[in-house]
């Protein structure tokens, strides 16, 4: 995974630099998004896999597969990956694709925890705590755990915020067990 | 039923008092790969190298490589029960092991936590693992003598507090025995002693533990210890724990004496932790950083002046100077010193004491190799009585030694050869000492004395070590008060010599052996 993650930078900054010169952040995020999900895709990947798709003809299956949905250049990206034999890295440029696009606007995305469906106005006052504590616009995903009891786990990059009964019931062990 | 110590009512009560609620802000990543005690962990950006990870089995890892998008730790303890997929924790805490006078007595392991079934270790403080040595203005020069209470060393090899002197020597030559006989003679000498057993047999650190409680060595002494079953990363980290003990008492302005036994083995499992993390393999795949790993550890031995250890015990502690004297051991393979770790650890050491497989196969305890054990600062921290009376010993026998080996070829000696040869063999004899019976100071003057002015000339070889142990007594028994004295000037003049050389002729006119 982390493997991945390095290769993939480059490829991911790349695409991103030329996106912002031509403004075209929004389609390039949308393309390759859907990329990502078609290389993603078991079979696909195992087709690609198979030497017979190494190189030129690799990238001539995928574009094919998008069905005309690709412009040029999204083209010419394909076929510089089958090129270097990383296509099985789009959906790890994608990903990165999405966090420097969150990084240029100035938002974050954090995963939320709950055990109950929050209300809209305990929404806001977790999105409004949280752009205090990141300094940034704070994009929501929310998912519903019924394993925590109460409270939230937040989750912004690598930091994790833990309010959840869970987690205090597993702090209260530690600590009695010394 | 039975009960934890942990549940009794006061400490529940203590627990529940002090248990606070709070939302936890923490830093996560997912382990990638776990293989052979090393985890690869996705995320955990904020990381610092060398900082404590939690794992959700309860146990800890050490970051150790810090990569772009990975960071590669070692876990100390168990790892059979870590998966691919679970959550690791920063802790942000830099690894630290408990230090302080609680620990004396105890027997505990690389983390500081007791294997000897004593029950927990009540500690204030903790120290951390991976210090900084003292610098140049922090330091004072090595004045005062580490006494070990064997003959050959204390007069050949002297070792001041503060010192770092390598103990050297293959398999089965005594590298042990003789530290085990340094910590026993520091008994009421008010240093403090921490033995690190690193990849030993769990038996054989039994053993040393119980001959440590047999002596009272135990009252003064931690020992440490990561046997051969334990994790790779436990035996790198031993020695370093073991020093952040000592280092605690340096900094206190009192002295200590740390055994690390041995090196060659902390050096393997870092070999092995290295390679695991696929990090270069060097000379016999060694990494890069064999020599920093001793280097960095040996510096932190150190003598340190008043000004230092008021600092660092905010103004408590005022006027006194502490030391950490070091003996670290190597094991070498066939008497080879220029392998690559002994080499490093000679040339970072003050001195070496080397151990020689034909000196121990002949007889001789401690099998010392004259001519090549050196100490390079102990001279100036030897009580002057010592200094005075064992000066040309070492020299002595290192000649007498090749003089030995020339003249088995020759038939006819000459008079001063042959003077010198029986010298030499006369002295050999002297030089043995069983285990476990420490000299003191005047003890030791006096059987030097009994060389040097010639008493054992006249005694059979064969004879002198029933001579000194008849000696021995008869001073123990009827010059305590001279023997004190000794022991607490170790000065020298004409008088004492005048003295001592009355009371041996007294003694050898009237007793027998």
């Amino acid at each position: 995974m982390s493997e991945l993650t390095t290769a993939a930078r480059p490829y991911a900054r790349a695409v991103f630099e030329m996106a912002k010169e031509s403004e075209g952040l929004a389609t390039w995020s949308a393309s390759l998004n859907f990329m990502g999900a078609i290389a993603s895709h078991a079979d696909v990947a195992a087709l690609l896999e198979t030497p017979r798709m190494a190189k030129q003809a690799g990238a001539d299956a995928l574009i094919q597969f998008c069905d005309g949905k690709l412009d040029d250049k999204a083209q010419n990206l394909v076929k510089t990956l089958a090129e270097n034999n990383r296509i099985k890295l789009l959906p790890e440029i994608s990903i990165l694709f999405e966090v420097l696009k969150d990084e240029e606007e100035g938002r974050v995305e954090a995963t939320v925890k709950t055990a109950k469906k929050l209300t809209k106005a305990e929404e806001k006052s977790i999105a409004d705590a949280l752009k205090k504590r990141l300094g940034r616009d704070v994009k929501l995903k929310i998912s519903i755990d019924k394993a925590l009891l109460g409270g939230v786990i937040i989750q912004a990059g690598d930091l994790v915020i833990d309010g959840s009964i869970q987690g205090r019931l597993k702090q209260m062990t530690a600590a009695m067990a010394g | 039923m039975q009960l934890n110590p942990t549940e009794i009512s006061d400490l529940i009560k203590k627990r529940i008092d002090s248990f606070e609620m709070d939302a936890e802000a923490r830093t996560e990543g997912t382990i990638v790969s776990i293989m052979d005690g090393i985890v690869r962990i996705h995320g955990l950006s904020d990381v610092m190298s060398g900082e404590m990870i939690e794992f959700s089995n309860g146990a800890y890892g050490l970051a150790l490589n810090l990569e772009r998008d990975s960071v590669g730790a070692v876990v100390l303890g168990d790892y059979k029960s870590i998966t691919e997929g679970d959550i690791a924790k920063c802790t942000g805490r830099i690894l630290d092991v408990p230090v302080g006078p609680e620990m004396l007595g105890r027997v505990v392991d690389s983390l500081g936590a007791p294997i000897d079934g004593k029950g927990p270790v009540d500690t204030q403080l903790m120290g951390s693992i991976e210090r900084q040595a003292p610098g140049v203005i922090d330091r004072k020069s090595v004045d005062e003598p580490m006494e070990t209470g064997i003959k050959a060393l204390d007069s050949m090899v002297p070792v001041g507090r503060g010192q770092r002197e390598l103990i050297i020597g293959d398999r089965q030559t005594g590298k042990t025995a003789v530290a085990i006989d340094a910590i026993i003679n520091q008994k009421g000498n008010d240093v403090k002693c921490i033995y690190v057993a690193v990849g030993q047999k769990a038996s054989s650190v039994a053993g040393v533990v119980r001959k440590l409680e047999e002596f009272g060595a135990m009252d003064y002494t931690i020992v440490v210890a990561a046997n051969a079953s334990d994790p790779a990363s436990m035996q790198y980290l031993a020695p370093y724990a073991g020093c952040a003990m000592g280092e605690y008492f340096r900094d206190r302005g009192e002295n200590a004496l740390i055994i690390y036994d041995d090196l060659t083995k902390q050096a393997w499992a870092y070999r092995q932790v290295s390679l695991l993390l696929r990090r270069p393999p060097g000379r016999e795949a060694y990494p890069g950083d064999v020599f920093f790993l001793h280097s960095r550890l040996l510096e932190r031995s150190a003598r340190v002046n008043a000004d230092y250890v008021e600092r660092m015990t905010n103004g408590e502690v005022k006027g006194k100077t502490g030391s950490l004297t070091a003996y670290p051991i190597i094991e070498t393979q066939e008497g080879d010193v220029s392998a690559f770790v002994a080499t490093n650890v000679i040339s970072i050491t003050d001195g070496q004491i080397f151990l020689d497989t034909d000196l121990f196969n002949s007889g001789n305890r401690p099998a010392i190799d004259a001519g090549l054990s050196v100490s390079r600062v102990g001279g100036s921290a030897q009580t002057k009585i010592i200094k005075k009376l064992g000066g040309g010993i070492r020299l002595d026998l290192a000649q007498y030694r090749e003089l030995a080996a020339f003249s088995q070829f020759a038939s006819d000696l000459d008079e001063g050869t042959r003077k010198q040869l029986e010298r030499g063999e006369r002295v050999t004899a002297l030089m043995n000492q069983a285990q476990y019976s420490p000299l003191s100071t005047g003890e030791l003057a006096f059987t030097l004395f009994s060389a040097n002015e010639g008493f054992l000339d006249d005694l059979e070889v064969k004879k002198v070590n029933a001579f000194e142990d008849a000696l021995l007594a008869h001073l123990r028994a009827n010059q305590t008060d001279f023997l004190d004295k000794i022991n607490q000037t170790g000065d020298y003049n004409d008088s004492i010599a005048d003295e001592m050389r009355s009371i041996l002729e007294n003694f050898k006119s009237t007793s027998t052996w």
